[in-house]
């Protein structure tokens, strides 16, 4: 680094530009704004930031899974309610028909979990921050994610099929060197 | 233990690190009122957490962190600065306090520097950071910082020989 000493000097005598009176003003207001920062709103809001997964996106997808799933059921229900009518109000079957305790024994909307999948499209490091009461910096990684999960009625052999768009953010706790 | 409100040496703190995180700031945004606002914010923050100010590389962490949001959450009117920035003479809202031209051309010269070498160079030059607290600044190996800072001098030299 010898060879560049003279240029370091150079480079220290330029002074940077100074901080206006008013940043100073505001600095101090903000400290004495934060004087009553340590409550239970911000112990509550660390406790948010702290878990590793946005909750919201996670919220939403099952809501949506839940009405989805729901929705089936009743059509799947509707459907069979209408072919029983028609069975009845047609000619007379040549088999005899299944009674009705039989039928309802293998429920259409009977859905077991066939699978799902979480496919991660992008992973962005937003780099160090501290969360909210944090005394350490965490990292913070976006993911986001595409989830798709499959249910199967293994009696009708249908399936069910929810995807959604998922964003989890994930903060990594940095230790000090 | 409630920190560091009731401390009344922020003021000499702040007055010492403040022109050279403001300096820091301006890497990634142009206007200084903005520089000001995201120094504000990480000091406030460093201070509130009652870091030791021996710890500063979190400063710097928080400042180019805060910077980078900034960018990301306003970047059409980042554009828009970039824009009128090229167009305009970077003697509008000078980085340095200008003495005579050698200065001129030197931050100039400075000023030219890619990114990543300039903000190693300002944390050196003007903030008095070790490489270690660079490397830890900017999430980069101090072999990184060493080098980058190496390279910053090399261009700048290069820029400023007579033709």
């Amino acid at each position: 680094m010898n060879d560049f000493s003279e240029l370091e000097k150079e480079l220290r005598k330029l002074r940077p530009t100074q901080p206006s009176p008013m940043l100073f003003e505001r600095v101090e207001e903000a400290l004495k704004n934060c004087r009553a920062s340590v409550s239970d709103a911000k112990w509550k809001r660390w406790r948010f930031a702290e878990t590793p997964y946005n909750w919201w996106s996670l919220g939403f997808g099952l809501a949506a899974a839940a009405i989805l799933i729901l929705f089936a059921a009743v059509t799947m229900e509707r459907r069979h309610d209408q072919q029983q009518t028609v069975a009845q109000s047609s000619p007379a079957p040549e088999t005899r028909p299944a009674p009705l305790g039989t039928e309802r024994s293998i429920p259409a909307s009977r859905f077991i979990p066939a699978g799902g999948t979480n496919v991660v499209y992008n992973a962005r490091d937003e780099g160090l921050h501290f969360a909210d009461g944090s005394e350490r910096p965490v990292r913070r990684v976006r993911y986001r994610t595409q989830q798709t999960w499959r249910w199967r009625n293994p009696e009708t052999g249908a399936s069910l099929r929810v995807s959604y768009p998922s964003e989890e953010v994930v903060l990594i706790p940095v230790s000090g060197q | 233990m409630e920190p560091i409100v009731s401390h009344e040496n922020w003021r000499n703190c702040f007055s010492e690190v403040a022109p050279g995180l403001l300096l820091f700031a301006r890497q990634w945004v142009q206007s200084a009122a903005d520089a000001e606002d995201i120094v504000q914010d990480a000091f406030v923050k460093f201070w509130r957490r009652n870091h030791d100010i021996a710890n500063r590389g979190l400063l710097y962490s928080a400042v180019r962190s805060l910077a980078l949001d900034f960018i990301r959450r306003d970047a059409r009117r980042a554009r828009r600065e970039a824009t009128v920035l090229a167009e305009a003479e970077p003697a509008i809202e000078p980085h340095f306090e200008l003495e005579d031209d050698t200065q001129s051309a030197l931050a100039a010269a400075m000023e030219s520097l890619p990114r990543d070498q300039r903000e190693v160079l300002v944390l050196k030059i003007w903030n008095d950071l070790t490489f270690s607290e660079i490397a830890g600044a900017l999430g980069i190996s101090q072999n990184t910082a060493a080098s980058r800072y190496r390279y910053a001098l090399i261009n700048l030299k290069k820029t400023l020989q007579p033709q």
